[in-house]
């Protein structure tokens, strides 16, 4: 994902900022990293290059 | 009369109403605690529901998406219409990205979001972008709970994914999440199966699974809600959005809808 991405994205529970903590970068894309909600403090990773904005009841596997 | 009879009547009397007391409280508890417990398990039936919907959609990505080569000709006629410079388009349940690469070709759209609940399938889009060489901010997400922020997208495509989601009440929180994400003056096309389709003879909406088989012969199930028209029409209209037109076209419903007005979260909650 670019940086400027987070001008648009928000937390998907409570809908306040996030902030881009540990970015690892490949050129302008962030790579890797975590997304922290400035409100709630839920954190978000961004896996691969992909954030990963589900929220968190929806992130873990479902039971076989 | 025996005096001491009387007593031991009264004694029964006190010991029953000591006794009805209890069982009064006893009841209520009881009954409070089945409350709590069904709407617990509820609530975990319909996140394994949608959670099984993202596992499905992981499992199947590669083969679904290699069946879904072409945009929808009523998304190229929705998308017809020019939309302002500078724009952010949103395509919601964005699959493998068809509809997005649409979005990234249309005049004045600056910046495509696709956003999925599943994994696999962003990938399937990830792969598309880079082979046709168009531009899409991928991200996963829940279209019930959107993580954009109020007012940030001018075109929106939301086609066929509504009717993933296991409950009413969560179909509709969507609904809202669009009108909110939606700019005062942005549009979204909304689509839905519904019991239109040459494959259904239900009349009335109803909740199912359909098979997805995978080229090795195992089959998938994926739960849908299949609307029946008038169902969708009303769902709308109790949402935030703001019906524009709507229509049945190819056994699906269609709705082009525009953000509407701002209703505060506690109302819509």
């Amino acid at each position: 994902m670019k940086e400027s991405l987070l001008e648009i994205l928000c937390c998907p529970l409570d809908k306040h900022e996030l902030e881009l903590e540990d970015a690892e970068y490949e050129g302008d894309e962030v790579i890797d990293g975590t997304l922290v909600c400035t409100e709630c403090g839920e954190r978000y990773p961004v896996e691969d290059g992909i954030p990963n904005l589900l929220p968190p009841d929806m992130r873990d596997k479902s039971p076989a | 009369m025996n005096v001491t009879q009387d007593y031991s009547g009264l004694r029964r009397i006190r010991r029953w109403s000591r006794f009805a007391w209890a069982n009064v409280v006893v009841t209520t508890t009881a009954r409070v605690i089945e409350r709590f417990l069904r709407a617990r398990a509820l609530r975990a039936t319909e996140m394994d529901h949608r959670r099984a919907v993202r596992d499905t959609y992981d499992r199947i990505a590669t083969h679904f998406a290699s069946t879904r080569e072409y945009a929808w000709p009523e998304v190229e006629a929705f998308l017809e219409e020019p939309a302002p410079k500078g724009a952010v388009g949103l395509d919601l349940g964005c699959g493998n990205c068809r509809h997005a690469q649409l979005l990234a070709d249309a005049d004045g759209i600056d910046r495509v979001i696709g956003l999925d609940v599943s994994r696999g399938l962003l990938e399937t889009g990830r792969e598309r972008a880079h082979e046709r060489e168009f531009d899409v901010s991928l991200v996963q997400g829940d279209a019930s709970s959107l993580p954009l922020t109020d007012d940030s997208v001018d075109v929106a495509v939301y086609v066929a994914t509504l009717h993933h989601l296991p409950t009413r009440a969560t179909r509709l929180a969507s609904l809202d999440e669009l009108a909110r994400v939606l700019a005062p003056d942005g549009r979204a096309l909304v689509s839905a199966w519904s019991t239109a389709h040459d494959r259904f003879d239900e009349t009335e909406g109803f909740d199912t699974t359909v098979e997805w088989t995978l080229p090795g012969g195992e089959a998938v199930d994926r739960f849908y809600h299949i609307y029946d028209p008038a169902e969708f029409e009303r769902d709308l209209e109790a949402s935030a959005l703001e019906v524009v037109e709507w229509e049945l076209s190819s056994g699906n419903c269609y709705a082009t809808v525009a953000g509407g007005e701002r209703v505060p979260r506690a109302e819509t909650e």
